[in-house]
């Protein structure tokens, strides 16, 4: 499983789709992607990282920079969405972080 | 040796400091700054606990002058986190503001092993915010800059993962 993180925008599935020559279509079949947004709704996160481990690709938007928010769930939000990062970042063989569009690899090793 | 570890929430920045430290010989001692103050404080301290447990870390609790602490010549020293040692030398009554802040590293560099500091990424949402916060984010700022001068390595973890930013992984 390859794991894509980084800011909103960055270019990640711009990114992952050019690496690998993926159509739009072969992309949705084959990714998953806003897993952040999965996080808040989810008790188990465990339980969530290992279902979604299961796909090719996962983006995940980095949303733990900045200021703790003051709103308890927004906070619990973020939270949840980093740990679940964690646990992917895990289980992935490859981890790369895109920053203007550009990949960092993390873990393992750029797709070509 | 310093070991300086930045991050956002929940991004893995503790347990990649922890692993810094246990594969060191030695004393291990969790200098730990949150104040207790609500139920989410101390579910997170409860959570930080956790995590060390079985990990050979001596807790010590010190909120505002680190320079006073007590240290066993030699130990390594993980401070957890400067966020919140920051924000108490800043706003308590006793606190020292930042040059107390950076006394206190100072003092622990002379007398310990290797230090790793956890420090947080908050600076990414923005500027709208009052004087006061802004006051914190500048001081905080200015802690991590001349920090990230005085340590050997700068990691940045990213869901877990070090990015170096200076020097690199332990021998």
């Amino acid at each position: 499983m390859i794991l894509i993180t980084g800011p909103l925008m960055a270019g990640k599935q711009k990114y992952i789709c050019a690496a690998l020559g993926l159509s739009s279509e072969e992309f949705a079949r084959r990714a998953v992607w806003d897993v952040q947004e999965l996080a808040a709704r989810e008790q188990d996160l465990p339980a969530l990282a290992e279902a979604l481990s299961r796909r090719e690709i996962i983006i995940a938007t980095e949303v733990g920079g900045g200021l703790v928010p003051t709103d308890p769930a927004e906070r619990a939000a973020r939270e949840a969405a980093g740990r679940l990062s964690c646990l992917l970042a895990e289980r992935a063989d490859t981890v790369i972080r895109v920053c203007c569009g550009l990949p960092q690899v993390l873990k393992g090793k750029l797709p070509c | 040796m310093f070991t300086l570890v930045i991050g956002g929430a929940a991004s893995g920045k503790s347990e990649y400091a922890e692993s810094r430290v246990t594969g060191l010989p030695g004393r291990r001692i969790y200098l730990a700054t949150m104040r207790p103050w609500d139920q989410e404080c101390r579910n997170r301290i409860d959570r930080h606990r956790r995590l060390r447990l079985g990990k050979g870390f001596e807790t010590l609790e010190r909120y505002t002058d680190l320079a006073g602490a007590e240290i066993p010549a030699g130990a390594n020293i993980l401070l957890e986190c400067m966020s919140n040692l920051t924000a108490n030398e800043l706003y308590d009554p006793e606190g020292g503001g930042q040059e107390a802040v950076l006394r206190g590293v100072d003092a622990l560099l002379a007398q310990c092993g290797h230090l790793t500091v956890v420090t947080n990424e908050v600076f990414s949402s923005g500027a709208a915010y009052g004087e006061d916060t802004l006051r914190y984010l500048r001081a905080l700022a200015a802690i991590n800059r001349l920090l990230a001068v005085r340590a050997d390595t700068v990691a940045e973890i990213i869901c877990g993962l070090p990015n170096y930013l200076k020097g690199g992984p332990l021998p």
